[in-house]
């Protein structure tokens, strides 16, 4: 009996290492491409990630509602929400208007985006690196697809929705990851990069030729929206460090902060995609 | 022995859910405190002691599993080093007395180590690129893990003894 317990414990440890190396083999050569298993896994525990986060919130605005000022905070809440949108408009304005366009012209394309506005709340973070990603509460039946841009609250820039993308979550990877890459530009000396996240809170502006000249530490950076992604114009963060890169001197080595903060993720606005563009994948 | 086998399978998922009740948790305290305490590790660890090592070997595959469906990871990584957590934990605290506070203590710090030194080394051999040290704070992701491990016995002892004096 006790020889066969050894055996079992053997056998089912043998199985599942070899499981497990199987998953791993199968999603290398697939890189970001995630497996209808993992798919399915995501799908059964996000339904209790949304609980446990819904649960928090729920305990933490009863405190406050009953326990605060009621009427403030219900118009606190009222107001947060216009700011959202308010400032979701300004940012797509102020992309519109350098084109010039009728007022006529801006008011509809207007109503356009604000169609294309989705909020979302923040219901979990990544379980190993709270750089690299996070989960929200809208998925595919909130007409949230693939490779969607994330703003914050202030219209800065947080990441891109990845699978997967179940019924009603997603996962979003955010710009600090390292596999994360951005098209932007400095909007005043228009130094043009690609800006790689380190999987901390600082971001890596690549591919800036040493030889080029202007940019200055503090300089807004927008995204190009060259890499069809994420739409022209989205504020991402300033310069932090521009110095001489010691590897590759052909190249700048350019430190970025992003302008996106953890302590105001609490709600994100998913853009979908703009009126006139090819949409997301 | 077919029917304690689903039954451990289904302990198994429910520790799991109960491993992503604490994870969602500690996350909407604050995201930065998911550096340094693994829920997931926590719940291999305290089980597989409880129910063996076969129990924490399918322990170990669903937590790891579940831990990396919420990060950019590659899939797998985590259930494999929290599958031979949950074994060699199971298995070790079978034939060797972790009871006592500061040796079950001790116990979990070795086994919180060896599982992230495998997590660091497979993560680098499959992903070829360093891990994310956090300015160093990811080091006491063992001893987080090795003091609210030993904690939770500590407390279930202490609610038992409890228990028997008023009975």
């Amino acid at each position: 009996m006790a020889r066969w317990e050894k055996r079992r414990s053997a056998l089912v440890l043998a199985g599942l290492v070899t499981f497990h190396l199987l998953l791993i083999s199968i999603q290398v050569p697939r890189g970001a491409e995630k497996s209808v298993f993992e798919r399915a896994v995501f799908f059964v525990y996000s339904p209790v990630q949304r609980l446990a986060t819904g649960t928090v919130r729920a305990v933490g605005s009863v405190w406050r509602g009953y326990f605060d000022l009621r009427r403030v905070r219900s118009e606190n809440e009222k107001l947060k929400r216009e700011a959202f949108f308010l400032h979701q408009d300004v940012r797509f304005l102020e992309d519109r208007l350098s084109l010039y366009r009728s007022e006529s012209e801006l008011r509809a394309l207007l109503a356009d985006f604000r169609g294309s506005v989705r909020p979302a709340r923040v219901i979990g973070v990544d379980s190993v690196n709270p750089h690299q990603s996070i989960v929200i509460d809208k998925g595919r039946l909130d007409g949230v697809a693939k490779d969607m841009a994330v703003c914050d609250m202030n219209g800065a820039l947080v990441g891109r929705t990845v699978e997967p993308v179940s019924l009603k979550d997603a996962m979003v990877q955010l710009i600090t990851d390292k596999d994360s890459s951005v098209g932007v530009r400095s909007v005043v000396a228009n130094v043009t990069g690609s800006m790689a996240g380190q999987s901390g809170p600082l971001c890596d502006l690549r591919y800036v030729l040493a030889s080029s000249t202007g940019g200055e530490v503090g300089e807004e950076l927008v995204t190009t929206g060259f890499d069809r992604i994420y739409p022209a114009g989205i504020r991402v963060g300033r310069i932090f460090s521009i110095e001489k890169n010691d590897k590759s001197p052909i190249f700048r080595s350019i430190l970025v902060e992003p302008y996106f903060r953890f302590n105001t993720l609490a709600l994100v606005a998913v853009l979908g995609p703009e009126p006139g563009s090819g949409g997301a994948k | 022995m077919r029917e304690s086998f689903a039954k451990d399978v289904l302990r198994a998922f429910l520790g799991t859910l109960v491993a992503v009740l604490v994870y969602s948790l500690a996350g909407s305290a604050g995201p930065q405190l998911l550096v340094v305490f693994n829920a997931f590790s926590v719940v291999v660890l305290y089980f597989s002691v409880r129910r063996g090592e076969v129990f924490g070997a399918l322990l170990g595959t669903l937590c790891g599993l579940a831990q990396d469906t919420f990060s950019l990871g590659v899939f797998g990584v985590a259930g494999l080093t929290k599958t031979l957590l949950g074994f060699w934990t199971g298995y070790v605290s079978r034939r060797i007395d972790v009871a006592p506070f500061a040796r079950n203590a001790l116990f979990m710090l070795v086994m919180s180590v060896l599982e992230m030194t495998l997590w660091v080394l497979i993560t680098a051999v499959v992903r070829l690129r360093s891990v994310s040290w956090h300015g160093g704070l990811i080091l006491l992701q063992p001893v987080v893990t090795a003091v609210v491990g030993s904690l939770l016995f500590a407390v279930e002892r202490r609610v038992r003894a409890r228990r028997s004096r008023g009975a």
